[in-house]
């Protein structure tokens, strides 16, 4: 049926995931042994700048016959947004393909599906990426079209208002999940007043966005000396260059800079949140304290401890929660980075009957990963991990060029992708106890639920008072 | 309309050459197929670009099969296949493939089960051990059949009842459009049901649907063909043949009267509409046109549905399609073409369902221009070597097109199939089986909505 929680990790693992907990199995005599390991393809990326400050990185690849596009803007995402007006960021850039100078919506939509792909653009913290992929033969009109988007984008009023109308319904669709209200307090509990807590859109922001708010934000945010565009698939460097030259080349900033984003927070006191969901049969639990930008010495590490606790289906808070206890279908844990702070996140859907139960099992595996040196085998099992997930994405031409790009905008080095599993390899048991004593203390994380309170609530007792929100 | 015109043009070039794509867009997947004596056919795609290897193990066992008093028994059984063998004891797969680099899925659907690895090809042969381990013998125990019926029924409760919508659009449309309980029964599963199984019930399944005989191991990947089928000899070809039962005859026409249905969803906010229709059979004449009026209606921003019902008209937020739970060339069976969308509270589904048969009617009466059907064709050239791309899809694909229709070298020929499809076709696939009478329509509307239709019925009701 739908795929079991497996695929979803799957989705969820370019840095996490696991190994088993307690003690593993003794392996099968005669399973045979793994084979010798290839060297780590690294990615030859050909960068170049143009004059107006873009910088271009391409890489060349024989596979399929497409090319891959990603334009990334830092500074242009949810950290640029005003307090008042959360979530403008993906309205923003959801509209840039919905009319440039030259074309509207439905043109860019039929010019994109003649290429045999697609163009459309999205936000996080740090920036906004443009998207475009082509089949071979339609690479150098597509990138043209990518620039278009980019460059001339025109926020028509009717498609404002459209887009407007069917984001207050999407909203509405989406305040049903119990999800999205976890996030929502769990960032509003992690990051407090910082811009990183408002990434969903609320009424209000959405009502307040205008064709001419929209425009004013394109010409303060999308800068050529502030974006990366990264070019993958069948495509000579020297004939990539050539084309971002042609599409990119005159570009100029229409306006003044942004501001940069203020750093976020390091610790916080720590909250407890029951949000009421009359009828739940299950509880939604979220677990989250603020924790590290993605450029700190300690990143590397946390990937590998958070991969260890609750990346992928091997992981210890899956195993002891799904596989020994049955009370979910899926539990995650681990670091999610941004340019200017991150933060520790973890949680699972549980029945109502095993709410309590489940924090339970949640703090004792963080409580454990500070305790306990991890054993050797799971270590190294759990590296190779990394390692194979290093593998598998780079298989994807356009999973290298949206890794590249989105490390670039939280501030990491295009030497990252290549380097972090060498580092991985180099971390060590006692580092990983380090992290999980300095982000995983119990004490300092906040706690949200989502649930029927009635139905739960004598089993939060132990976890302190919960401020009850509808 | 200017911004037609720029599309228009650039269609008109893509028309003018012999076949609908460019050479440089062209891509031959290699396909080597071997049968085993014992019956297993083993399809091997080699490709060196990445120390990677994509590992698929197809099962001819799906939901339509199960045990009548069964429900939701292929999938649950699907989730012992990780619980582990007497030589494998629970714990042992997961930590041999993550540890290995890999990671592991499986899923059931009406026709087959599949088990999927991508994982560093240095990982290839104890991978095989374990799913060849899995081919041979499960360990039928009490306490892991008891663990997945719990963490299967989380997965109803996640996916279903605690969700809006509950996966109506690839649920409930199944259990109304068909007749027979094969296609239309839960292939979720009743609770009653998933605790009611026993473990002579995972024996005797295991036993009758899991032999060699019944499976298609995909690779693709880091591995030439022939290294591949010796991997497959040397450790899947130990295993005896199976007799697998005969299955009931499952086929069914089309329909021929209209359903409707209305739902209350409890958990929702925004109401939705599923509208389906049964598929043409596999290997039909019609299927690829049915692939492009698919794509025509409603694959992407471009689509007609979208342009007419989420633009155009304003009445929907989205529109999106679905083949069933699988793909419009992966079945064996009735299966159907499911638009859902969801929809304006100030609008409802007659409305939509009226604008949709408007919709169907132009391609009806007009068939498709040729600058569409190039930029259709186009898409559904890319999309298909998209699907491509990864290499454990690239497995996965070839070895179910290998099960569902006796050769994976169908991978090569559905772009030339899609090429030859004509306005006509599409017109012909339109009035055939996008009838009303071949339809059946789900209206998922918020209880709070219906509560509020009740107490104030509209003025001209």
């Amino acid at each position: 049926m739908k795929t079991s929680m497996k695929l979803l990790a799957l989705a969820l693992c370019t840095t996490l995931s696991g190994a088993l907990s307690a003690a593993p199995a003794a392996l099968p005599k005669d399973l045979p042994p793994y084979g010798e390991d290839k060297p780590l393809p690294v990615a030859q990326i050909g960068k170049k700048t143009l004059p107006n400050g873009l910088e271009v990185w391409v890489v060349p690849r024989d596979g399929m016959p497409r090319v891959d596009y990603v334009l990334a803007v830092r500074n242009a995402g949810f950290a640029a947004d005003a307090a008042d007006a959360p979530g403008f960021a993906s309205l923003f850039a959801g509209l840039l393909a919905e009319g440039t100078a030259q074309r509207d919506s439905r043109a860019i939509a039929e010019t994109a599906q003649s290429f045999g792909g697609s163009v459309g653009a999205s936000a996080s913290n740090d920036g906004v990426m443009v998207y475009a992929d082509a089949l071979t033969s339609h690479a150098a009109p597509m990138l043209e079209l990518l620039a278009e988007i980019v460059r001339t984008p025109t926020f028509p009023e009717n498609e404002v208002r459209l887009a407007q109308a069917n984001a207050l319904q999407a909203l509405k669709a989406a305040e049903a999940q119990p999800s999205f209200k976890a996030t929502r307090a769990l960032l509003a509990a992690t990051y407090g007043d910082h811009p990183y807590a408002r990434v969903q859109q609320t009424e209000a922001s959405i009502a307040g966005v205008t064709p001419a708010a929209l425009r004013e934000a394109h010409a303060l945010r999308f800068h050529p000396d502030r974006a990366l565009l990264v070019v993958t698939g069948r495509v000579a460097p020297t004939e990539a260059f050539r084309l971002a030259e042609a599409a990119f080349g005159d570009w100029k900033a229409l306006g003044a800079e942004a501001p940069d984003t203020p750093a976020a927070p390091r610790s916080v006191t720590p909250s407890r949140v029951l949000i009421q969901r009359d009828g739940s049969v299950q509880s939604t639990l979220r677990i989250g304290r603020p924790a590290i930008p993605a450029t700190d010495p300690d990143y590397v590490p946390a990937i590998l401890a958070g991969t260890v606790l609750g990346g992928g289906f091997s992981s210890r808070v899956n195993q002891n929660l799904r596989e020994d206890k049955g009370y979910t279908y899926g539990a995650s844990a681990g670091f999610a980075p941004s340019r200017v702070g991150g933060r520790v996140q973890a949680g699972a859907d549980v029945r109502n009957e095993v709410t309590g139960a489940s924090l339970k099992e949640f703090f004792a595996e963080f409580e454990r990963l500070a305790d306990e040196p991890v054993p050797e085998q799971e270590l190294l099992d759990t590296k190779r991990y990394v390692a194979g997930g290093y593998l598998i994405s780079n298989q994807l031409q356009g999973a290298v060029a949206a890794t590249l790009a989105s490390n670039w905008l939280v501030g990491l080095p295009s030497d990252f992708l290549a380097s972090y599993v060498p580092r991985i390899r180099e971390v060590e048991a006692a580092q990983v106890q380090a992290i999980a004593r300095r982000y995983f203390d119990p004490e300092q994380q906040s706690i949200v639920v989502v649930g029927d309170g009635p139905a739960i609530a004598e089993q939060l007792e132990p976890y302190g008072e919960f401020k009850a929100v509808e | 309309m200017k911004p037609y015109r720029t599309a228009w043009l650039l269609s008109m070039l893509l028309c003018a050459a012999p076949a609908f794509a460019a050479d440089s867009d062209r891509w031959d997947i290699p396909v080597a197929v071997k049968k085993l004596d014992n019956g297993l056919t083993v399809v091997v795609s080699e490709d060196r670009s990445s120390p990677v290897i994509g590992v698929s193990v197809v099962y001819g066992i799906g939901m339509r099969l199960e045990p009548r008093n069964r429900t939701g028994f292929a999938h649950l059984f699907e989730h012992l296949m990780f619980e582990g063998s007497e030589n494998a004891p629970e714990g042992v797969f997961d930590r041999v493939i993550t540890g290995g680099g890999g990671r592991n899925n499986g899923s059931t659907r009406p026709d087959f089960t599949n088990y999927i690895e991508i994982a560093p090809s240095s990982a290839i042969e104890p991978i095989l051990w374990l799913e060849a381990d899995r081919m041979t013998m499960l360990d039928f125990n009490p306490a892991t059949l008891k663990n997945q019926q719990d963490v299967v029924k989380e997965e109803i409760r996640v996916n279903v009842q605690n969700q809006p919508y509950g996966g109506f659009m690839w649920l409930d449309v199944g259990f109304n459009a068909f007749e027979k309980w094969e296609n239309n029964h839960d292939g979720y599963g009743s609770f009653e049901d998933l605790e009611s199984a026993t473990l002579d019930d995972v024996k005797a399944f295991h036993r009758d649907y899991y032999g060699p005989n019944n499976a298609v191991l995909g690779l693709a990947g880091d591995i030439t063909p022939e290294q591949g089928f010796a991997l497959a000899e040397k450790y899947f070809g130990e295993i005896t043949a199976r007799p697998v039962p005969e299955g009931p005859d499952f086929s069914e026409g089309l329909n021929t009267k209209e359903k409707r249905i209305q739902q209350p969803d409890k958990l929702a906010q925004v109401p939705a509409i599923a509208m389906s229709w049964k598929m043409p059979d596999r290997g039909s004449r019609d299927q690829p046109a049915m692939s492009v009026l698919g794509a025509l209606l409603a694959n992407g921003d471009a689509s007609r549905l979208y342009q007419g019902l989420v633009k155009g008209r304003e009445l929907a937020l989205n529109v999106d399609s679905l083949y069933g739970l699988t793909s419009e060339w992966e079945y064996n069976g009735p299966t159907l073409f499911t638009v859902f969308a969801l929809y304006k509270p100030t609008t409802d589904a007659d409305a939509v369902v009226a604008a949709v048969d408007e919709e169907v009617a132009k391609i009806v009466a007009e068939g498709v221009d040729n600058a569409t059907l190039a930029r259709i064709k186009t898409q559904l050239l890319a999309d298909w070597y998209n699907g491509m791309e990864s290499f454990v899809s690239r497995a996965d694909n070839l070895a179910k097109l290998q099960l569902l229709w006796g050769d994976a070298n169908v991978a090569n020929e559905i772009p030339g199939w899609i090429d030859a499809v004509s306005s006509q076709d599409v017109q012909r696939a339109a009035s055939t089986y996008l009838t009303a009478a071949n339809r059946t329509v789900i209206d998922r509307v918020p209880e709070a909505m219906l509560a509020a239709r009740d107490a104030a019925p509209p003025a001209n009701d």
